[in-house]
């Protein structure tokens, strides 16, 4: 059973360079290294891979930057060792916390690493769906409400993105003094109501665009007392919901005399 | 970056369009249909271009990139759910790449089964052997040569 096991990975390795026939020696020899670091790949999710940019301090020596992965299409599959397993082992999601410590160079790494980690994945899911085998621990690409996304990458990346908005937000506080990056105004729309209209780019002037023109930004005379309506109900709903509350807090009162009686 | 974004419009004298962090995924799929060595088959957003599939690959993934052919693939709408309605099933948009410098891919068999032997003297390793046994007992006798237990002797 053992010789059989070892002869299957064999085979799979050798299907595995047969799979990619790339003409360039060079990328063969870091292709060979990139598959002796990468054994835990997956457990490294809290630090990117070392993608490193070795600069020379002293000057003399030419900068030489060595990408670990240059591996191409290999990488819309898991390593080797992970095929046709049941579960694979994978790390915890970044959170925002941690994030905020890493600096942009390392946030914009780390988007990558995760853009590609997602890709995989999904690759993964199409090919299990295909041949109609269940994916290798499917936590990872958890489904809710028929969106196929993986949470904790999703989360991740969700995260990533709200420290960047922040670190734009306060940049551009300190240097222009605007709140928000997209230009808007508070508009009246056909119901009366007001909101915050976000403003869009075009290629003409507003007055000359007849899509734009039919929405209307002001509120007709006649609907005036289907505001009035409107607000009528509104404040009924809200009285209901403080009675309520006020009698169930005579009720509690007259039950339970030693409660101290909460302020709401 | 999420989802609901409006890039910068483009005319003619603008500055070229770079997208930081894109937030696009890419699906590499196994072909239905028999493809050429070199082509890979991938399934996209449906707001992506091929322009867009050109630079993603080349610059994130370094592939060399020949041709790209997109087509958009449209899901039923005529399945109904147990409520009678109709549902939809998501399109999407399928992208054939071409790799240049000759490079050939196959899609690999990523779901061959290992030989996994339980431990020693568990459990499992009872039932496995147990179902052996069971198995070597309903197969017929070789010596028959095929003749079924019917015909007597």
């Amino acid at each position: 059973m053992a010789a059989t096991s070892v002869g299957r990975v064999l085979t799979l390795c050798r299907q595995f360079q047969n799979a990619f026939r790339i003409s360039t020696s060079l990328a063969v020899q870091q292709s060979a290294l990139t598959l002796t670091k990468s054994q835990s790949y997956l457990d490294r999710l809290t630090y990117p891979l070392l993608s490193s940019n070795w600069h020379c301090h002293v000057g003399q020596c030419r900068p030489l930057h060595t990408t670990i992965s240059r591996r191409g299409l290999e990488e819309f599959f898991d390593i080797p060792e992970n095929w046709g397993e049941a579960t694979v082992k994978s790390g915890a999601p970044w959170t925002a916390k941690q994030l905020r410590t890493k600096s942009n160079e390392d946030l914009h790494k780390l988007w990558y690493v995760l853009l590609k980690e997602k890709n995989m994945l999904l690759t993964i899911e199409q090919e299990s769906k295909r041949q109609r085998i269940q994916m290798p621990s499917p936590e990872r690409l958890k489904k809710k409400l028929r969106q196929p996304l993986s949470l904790q990458i999703e989360r991740s990346m969700k995260r990533l993105d709200t420290v960047v908005k922040e670190r734009e937000d306060a940049l551009r506080l300190l240097q222009t003094g605007q709140e928000r990056a997209r230009p808007g105004a508070w508009r009246k729309d056909i119901f009366g109501r007001v909101y915050w209209y976000r403003f869009r780019e075009h290629a003409l002037p507003w007055y000359m665009n007849k899509r734009y023109k039919r929405k209307r930004f002001y509120t007709p005379l006649f609907v005036t007392p289907h505001i009035r309506l409107r607000l009528e109900k509104h404040l009924r709903a809200k009285t209901r919901i403080q009675n309520k509350e006020r009698e169930k807090q005579t009720v509690l009162q007259e039950k339970f005399p030693q409660i101290k009686a909460q302020s709401s | 970056m999420a989802r609901r974004l409006i890039y910068p419009l483009y005319q003619i004298g603008n500055p070229q369009l770079r997208i930081f962090r894109p937030p696009f995924s890419l699906t590499l799929v196994r072909p239905g249909k028999e493809q050429p060595q070199d082509t890979v088959q991938f399934r996209i957003l449906m707001e992506m271009t091929k322009c867009d599939v050109r630079n993603y690959l080349e610059k994130i993934y370094n592939v060399p990139v020949g041709a790209v052919r997109t087509r958009i693939q449209y899901c039923t709408n005529k399945k109904r759910n147990h409520l009678n309605q109709k549902v939809k099933r998501p399109d999407y948009k399928v992208a054939y790449v071409q790799l240049a410098q000759q490079q050939t891919f196959e899609f690999p068999d990523i779901f061959t089964e290992k030989d996994v032997k339980s431990a020693e003297g568990s459990v499992e390793e009872m039932q496995e052997k147990f179902m052996e046994d069971e198995k070597q007992r309903q197969k017929p006798d070789l010596r028959r040569g095929g003749v079924t237990e019917w015909f007597g002797l």
